[in-house]
């Protein structure tokens, strides 16, 4: 069976397939849809918040004082960082890896940044509150699942622009994706990996 | 990669487990700080290409053996803390089977002598 030429080199698989993108992109909605959710409540264009386990604690967690240390609210904040992460995700075909490393790094430091923001914040709920937030608990799930699966496209570019580095390339040219990498001919980067 | 999905559960049973053993104080916010942090580096280590994050719940496990006791809980706090601990370590430990394969992995990106430059046709 021939190589797929798409397919990084000394890679088994091509991290920026579709297959391999479109869940992060999925999960990635899903958490916009929740987050946006929350901010609906934070900016009181609703009334409620569904909250089947903690009684009051959503309310609670949603109004607290480090919920509006920014001008905006933070689920607000997460509902943006979702969409970044899922357009992000999108963008470019699947030879992304080598064809704009500037939009796989890009997609791996929103999704790296939002998972730790998660992360605090589900910290600081009990602990500075007393309380939880089963939707905050999601959204912070779903940030966190995100990153593992991210992050092997971001390798593959990373690899790459060491590459084109070792060999004298144009580094930035090919971070911006304006030069095949210089030194490194794609027949020779596609040979590379056909072990 | 069962290893980590177990070892994501412990994180998430951290987070409850004062609540559910009913202990406050010290040990309870320990829990509760250490909970999700454990959960997080375990769920990033179920993908291959970063197993190696594994690595950072070792030193959180073996400080969940021992916080109980410097941070003074009563008897569940403290049976508990050492279970936890021991099995994070444990299941920390395990890299499990790696399937794909990621041109060098990430210490390529420092040692200019792995994966492609290694490769036959560079020789």
């Amino acid at each position: 069976m021939p190589r797929d030429p798409d397919i990084p080199p000394g890679w088994s698989y091509n991290p920026a397939s579709w297959a391999q993108r479109l869940p992060i992109v999925a999960a990635a909605i899903l958490g916009f849809a929740i987050a946006g959710y929350l901010s609906a409540f934070q900016f009181g264009w609703i009334g409620s918040v569904w909250e089947p386990f903690f009684g009051d604690g959503s309310r609670e967690i949603l109004d607290s004082k480090i919920s509006r240390l920014l001008p905006i609210p933070d689920a607000a904040l997460g509902a943006l960082g979702y969409l970044a992460d899922a357009v992000a995700g999108l963008i470019g075909g699947r030879r992304r890896w080598r064809t704009m490393p500037w939009i796989v790094v890009s997609f791996g430091i929103l999704v790296g940044p939002l998972g730790a923001v998660s992360v605090a914040l589900v910290i600081l709920q009990p602990t500075m509150f007393g309380e939880w937030c089963t939707l905050c608990l999601a959204t912070a799930a779903i940030s966190v699942v995100m990153i593992g699966p991210a992050m092997d496209e971001v390798l593959a570019s990373c690899q790459y622009l060491r590459r084109v580095y070792d060999r004298g390339g144009p580094f930035w040219g090919a971070f911006w994706g304006l030069s095949a990498g210089g030194a490194i001919r794609p027949e020779v980067e596609f040979q590379g990996g056909s072990r | 990669m069962w290893a980590q999905v177990i070892n994501t559960a412990i994180g998430i049973w951290l987070m409850a487990a004062p609540a559910v053993l009913g202990y406050g104080g010290a040990a309870a916010l320990n829990d509760r700080i250490a909970g999700p942090i454990v959960a997080t580096f375990a769920a990033v280590a179920v993908t291959e290409a970063t197993r190696g994050a594994r690595l950072v719940n070792l030193p959180i496990g073996l400080w969940m053996v021992v916080a109980p006791w410097a941070l003074g809980g009563p008897t569940t706090a403290v049976l508990n803390g050492m279970v936890v601990g021991g099995l994070l370590v444990g299941f920390a430990s395990i890299r499990g089977r790696i399937r794909e394969r990621f041109g060098g992995g990430w210490v390529a990106l420092f040692r200019a002598d792995t994966g492609w430059a290694r490769l036959p046709e560079h020789e």
